[in-house]
């Protein structure tokens, strides 16, 4: 006869990797995000320096993201 | 404060030939900003330069070539009498040039006989080994000389050729100098192709190359006491003329920015008119400037500031002295226009308020106030003090957040519930618990334990931090294009929001949820009538800008986990309490130190960065335009000259 291992998850285990993946996959998202706004920014600014601010505004926009996925995890902890 | 300076539009008459005396005491006043004239079609023309300008030029270039190739530097030195300094200008400045031309020159013709014997010295290296006179390498009818690289001794290979050769091989180098007979030049350059033969050139000179080279390297020793030479004689004529150039080139400057400022005004054939802005308060001074100068023989007049000037106003702010330092964060984002709030003061308050907030740490607070004084001594240069005075701001704000907190360096202040605390005795009094988590309020804040409480507590710092956006907004349009404006474009974000918070009060219960319903549509009507269909697609930036007032709890607590984890590291694992003072000490105090170092430094970059950026993206956003022009007065702010 065959027996089945029965085995159970750990909830708490399930909860850390459901925590680790908002962080994780929000702060690639973020990266991913940022990469190009941030080329290009540097970009204009190597142009006209007085655009510092408004690269940097344009460049921290998806950063809201990762921070969304922070709260999450730290609301599914 | 909140508000530029008030700035008035003077345009100044005179015949051209006062214009010399009203452009000396304009730039000496240094309080006019000149607007620049372009010609338009009319019959004013652009002025031409003041008599003298080309000649100073041509000294103002000379002193600039000369100072950059004696590598002076901008120094604080005593300042010195402009006139002393024109004399002793013209009676060495020729001399000085000419001497200097000729130092150039000896230390250029010197650096190009080095770099040719460093050549030779190369081409010199292979055959270094080789004890054979190198005339002895050319001149043959019926001899052929390889001389080259190969791998290995080609001997063996060329005997089978020939009997009759003559071979020097240096095995150190790979160097091979064959002679063969002219008849067995081919077969012999085939063998050496194969034993992958790549061929030198042997410099054409007479000598044995040990010998050369000793030679050469004593020539290079000896140019290279004639460059430190010159050199020496160099740094002798900078020492000597570092402060008269320095002097000159300002005076030099001043006078050119004078002779050129004809070029920025309109003439008719025998007038001049000088049109620009300055701060109102310093009309009566410019009058008075213009009147002494003059004799009364140039107009000043005011002049009405039309819609269309009100773009080109130049901004100069106007703030106390304390708030002055945050004018370099707007600098960084845009000045203010003429007719909008200047939100320095404002930013005063939050900015060094949310850093703070995002620190909190007593610890960080006090090294990195204590390194900012010391920069602020140390470095002269004007474009870093304010930027020390912010981080010293921020840093009084993070340490009272640090005493609310109870944080040090990452170790918690006080005990909490049997962990001890770095002052043995001092244990967290609970205050009242809160309905988020059963978390427990007290003192000092344990950002650790309360991280529910902390992420409604910053939401709710957000949304105060954003109304006072909406607000600041709400006045800046009442000025530009009136109440009802106001009222659509800003007033009806509060409708927004209240009709939210009415809805949620019908979600527990308190009120029927058509009230919260209807409040929320005439707000969102509103702002639709005042932004357009751009105001609704907005609507959720509510929530996600009130969510990223978050990172302040984020932020925080990542700071605090690199602190703690450093301490557990240097005092849990390296060196446990309790355990003997030793080599796991200075071990654990090593490692306290950079780690704890790293994160100062992070504790600049982390909380600055989020802080400003609350700043810019969430507070800016609801009210802020900027794009004003600078307030650049025609003039000249004297370090090297006194004022004649």
């Amino acid at each position: 006869m065959v027996t089945e291992a029965v085995t159970m998850a750990d909830p708490a285990g399930l909860k850390a990797i459901g925590a680790a993946l908002a962080v994780g996959l929000t702060g690639l998202a973020s990266a991913y995000a940022e990469r190009d706004i941030g080329a290009a920014a540097i970009g204009a600014m190597a142009e006209n320096e007085g655009l510092f601010g408004k690269g940097l505004i344009l460049t921290v926009i998806p950063e809201t993201i990762v921070i969304f996925g922070l709260v999450v995890a730290i609301l599914m902890l | 404060m909140l508000k530029p300076k008030q700035m008035s539009r003077a345009v100044i008459v005179g015949h051209k030939n006062i214009l010399e005396e009203t452009v000396d005491a304009l730039h000496k006043a240094n309080l006019f900003h000149i607007e620049d004239f372009n010609e338009d079609g009319s019959d004013l023309k652009i002025g031409k330069p003041l008599e003298g300008g080309s000649e100073v030029s041509r000294k103002l270039v000379k002193i600039r070539s000369i100072a950059s190739l004696l590598g002076v530097k901008e120094v604080a030195v005593a300042k010195q009498n402009p006139s002393a300094v024109c004399s002793r200008l013209d009676s060495c400045l020729d001399t000085l040039d000419q001497e200097l031309d000729v130092l150039v020159e000896k230390k250029r013709l010197l650096e190009a006989d080095l770099k040719e014997l460093g050549s030779s010295k190369k081409d010199l290296l292979p055959l270094i080994n080789i004890d054979l006179d190198l005339s002895l390498y050319r001149g043959y009818e019926n001899l052929v000389v390889f001389a080259g690289h190969v791998k290995e001794n080609p001997e063996t290979l060329v005997s089978r050729i020939t009997p009759s050769y003559e071979i020097y091989y240096d095995q150190h180098n790979g160097t091979v100098v064959l002679f063969v007979p002219k008849d067995k030049a081919e077969p012999v350059s085939e063998m050496l192709a194969g034993a992958s033969f790549k061929e030198i050139k042997a410099p054409a000179l007479d000598g044995v190359p040990s010998k050369l080279l000793a030679d050469i390297e004593r020539k290079e020793a000896d140019i290279n006491t004639k460059i430190e030479a010159v050199d020496t004689e160099i740094d002798a004529l900078k020492l000597k003329y570092s402060d008269l150039i320095l002097a000159s080139n300002e005076i030099l400057s001043i006078e050119v920015q004078k002779s050129e400022a004809p070029l920025r005004i309109a003439t008719t054939e025998s007038s001049f008119i000088i049109d620009g802005w300055l701060p109102t308060e310093n009309y009566g001074r410019l009058e008075q400037v213009i009147e002494n100068a003059t004799d009364g023989r140039a107009f000043v007049s005011e002049q009405e500031i039309t819609k269309p000037d009100i773009k080109i106003v130049p901004i100069e702010y106007n703030n106390p002295k304390v708030v002055s330092p945050l004018q370099e964060i707007m600098n960084l984002y845009g000045r203010p226009t003429y007719k909008e709030i200047d939100p320095s003061a404002l930013i005063f308050i939050t900015f060094p308020l949310l850093y703070g907030m995002i620190l909190g740490d007593m610890g960080y607070a006090l090294i990195l106030a204590t390194l900012a004084f010391i920069i602020k001594k140390v470095v002269s240069s004007d474009a870093i003090k304010p930027l020390m005075n912010i981080l010293i701001y921020c840093q009084v704000s993070a340490f009272l957040f640090g005493i609310l907190y109870g944080e040090f360096l990452g170790f918690p202040l006080a005990g909490y519930h049997g962990q001890p605390g770095l002052i043995p005795g001092f244990e967290t009094i609970d205050l009242f618990a809160t309905p988020f988590a059963g978390e427990v309020v007290g003192y000092p804040l344990h950002r650790t334990h309360l991280i529910m409480t902390f992420i409604v507590a910053t939401i709710l710092v957000g949304l105060i931090h954003i109304n006072m956006g909406y607000l600041v907004g709400f006045i800046n349009e009442k000025r530009k294009h009136g109440m009802s404006a106001a009222i659509f474009e800003k007033g009806s974000w509060f409708v927004v929001q209240l009709g939210i918070l009415l809805t949620a009060l019908a979600y527990i219960g308190m009120l029927p949820i058509i009230v919260g319903a209807a409040v929320f549509i005439i707000g969102v009507g509103m702002l639709l009538k005042g932004e357009g269909i751009k105001g609704p697609v907005e609507l959720p930036s509510i929530l996600s800008n009130s969510l990223s007032y978050t990172r302040i709890i984020a932020v925080g607590l990542s700071s605090i986990s690199i602190a703690s984890t450093v301490n557990a590291i240097a005092f849990g694992m390296i060196w446990p309490p309790g355990s003997p003072i030793g080599a796991m000490t200075l071990f654990a105090i090593v490692v306290f130190i950079f780690g704890h170092a790293l994160n100062t430094a992070l504790s600049i970059i982390a909380p600055g960065l989020h802080a400003l950026r609350l700043q810019y993206v969430e507070f800016f956003g609801k009210f802020y335009e900027g794009g004003g022009r600078k307030y650049d007065p025609f003039g000249y702010i004297r370090k090297y000259t006194e004022e004649n």
